[in-house]
Order: C-alpha cells, then sequence, then structure tokens
C-alpha cells in the first residue's frame, strides 16, 4: 500500500461536497456548479459513466483550467448522453478523477431527462 | 493610511466571482451557489439591497465551503406582488468591520406575470 502525504493536493482523496444540479438533457451542455476537496486545475476531470450488462459508456464533462475556482469549486458543462432518443429518465454517474494518477472519487449520480419533442416535431417524425 | 495582509480573512478584500444564478421569484428561497474570494464562515452576511429594503441571504456555517463558496437561499422580496422584473443588488459583508464586496445584480420576478391570466384566455 503507497503512503500518501494527506497535505499534497496531488495524494489526497477527492471529493465531491454538493452539486447545484443533479438531473439535465440527455443532450448535454447543462452548467453545473460542483463543489468539491482540493484538486489541481490543470490535473483533473469530470467523468460520467455508466456499467451495465450491455457494456460500459464515459464521457467527460467539458471545463478549462480557468473554470477550477480556488482549487475547491468546478464549473461544468455536462456532456451529451451516448443516445439522445431515450425515453425515461436515465440515471448514470460521476466522479472526480485524476488524469496523472487515475485515482477517482466516490461516484454521484446524475440523471439525463429526455428531450421534450413538441406536438409538431412528433408529427414530423411520425410522417418520417 | 493602514497597513492590510492581503492574505488575511479578516481584512482580505471581498470578491463574488460567480454565481450559478441570477434572477429567481420574488417569493425567495431559491437556492443559489456562489463563488468567493476567501471569507470566514463566521464572519460573513449575504446583503441583498433595494432603495430602503435590505434582506439577508440564508445560509448556515456549514453552506461555506472551503472559504471560497456559499450556498444560500434567497430572501423574499419585500413587495411579493410585483408585476414586472425588479433588480437588486446583491453583496457579501464581513459583520466584523462592515466591509463589502461589490454588488452583483439579482432580479427578482413576479409569482405570476399575467395575474389576470388575460393572455391565456
Amino acid at each position: 500500500n503507497p503512503i500518501y502525504d494527506s497535505k499534497s493536493p496531488n495524494a489526497s482523496n477527492l471529493k465531491i461536497s454538493r452539486m447545484d444540479k443533479t438531473c439535465g438533457s440527455v443532450l448535454g451542455g447543462d452548467e453545473i456548479f460542483l463543489l468539491c476537496d482540493k484538486v489541481q486545475k490543470d490535473d483533473i476531470e469530470i467523468r460520467f459513466y455508466e456499467e451495465d450488462e450491455d457494456g460500459c459508456w464515459e464521457a467527460f464533462g467539458d471545463f478549462s483550467p480557468t473554470d477550477v475556482h480556488k482549487q475547491y469549486a468546478i464549473v461544468f458543462k455536462t456532456p451529451a448522453y451516448h443516445s439522445t432518443e431515450i425515453e425515461r429518465p436515465v440515471t448514470v454517474f460521476l466522479q472526480l478523477r485524476r488524469k496523472k494518477a487515475g485515482d477517482s472519487s466516490d461516484p454521484k449520480q446524475f440523471t439525463y431527462i429526455p428531450q421534450v419533442l413538441d406536438k409538431e416535431e412528433v408529427l414530423r417524425k411520425k410522417q418520417k | 493610511k493602514p497597513i492590510y495582509d492581503k492574505k488575511a480573512t479578516t481584512t482580505s478584500q471581498l470578491k463574488i466571482t460567480h454565481l450559478n444564478l441570477y434572477e429567481g421569484p420574488c417569493t425567495g428561497k431559491t437556492e443559489v451557489y456562489m463563488l468567493c474570494d476567501k471569507v470566514q464562515k463566521d464572519d460573513i452576511e449575504i446583503i441583498f439591497r433595494r432603495e430602503s429594503w435590505k434582506a439577508n441571504g440564508e445560509f448556515a456555517q456549514t453552506d461555506v465551503h472551503r472559504q471560497i463558496a456559499i450556498v444560500f437561499k434567497t430572501p423574499p422580496y419585500e413587495d411579493q406582488d410585483i408585476t414586472e422584473e425588479v433588480e437588486v443588488n446583491l453583496a457579501l459583508r464581513r459583520i466584523s468591520d462592515q466591509m463589502e464586496s461589490e454588488p452583483v445584480t439579482f432580479k427578482y420576478l413576479p409569482r405570476n406575470p399575467d395575474p389576470y391570466e388575460v393572455k391565456r384566455k
């Protein structure tokens, strides 16, 4: 077992404390404020993932190092879900992960909400 | 002129960097995430202000995250029957020396923008 310096930001445990939203559009692009334990702005990613019998899916939250606020908060945009044609909400996980060391935080749930199609759009699709 | 330790949270400049929401209903209770420069959780308040009206954002010390973020709830606006949006100022204020940050604008929205439901009929 490796021994970590718990005061050093690249060895301490990653943790998501709080998020302002836990659901969003299946198309992605929703802005989320995430409060966390200490991270380094150039060595952190936000991984969305799903693991089931059909296989695995992963995608990453979209942000730049300047979106990491004082090492303890990240403002990012959600990635699109792999299928935008879902009919019911789908719950996936997200976690913080350090790029270099590959270690990650405990996951939090995130729910993708189906696109609301207006009636005209539904009719148009039916005609196709 | 006094010399301040810029790093000390007891005297440092207060600054609001970013809010996740810049508007909410006049009924208040909207949860807002604020990112800010370092604050002390037991010596900070969030002031909403417009003309003679003043109210505080609601939060507990545990809602102050690592000195750089505050999750708070908006206070209800004084007039619950506004029919148009009202812009108010929101600022951080240190309780001990009453120093304030630059304000940011927060917009209160009417409860029902069309109270007589004229447009729906």
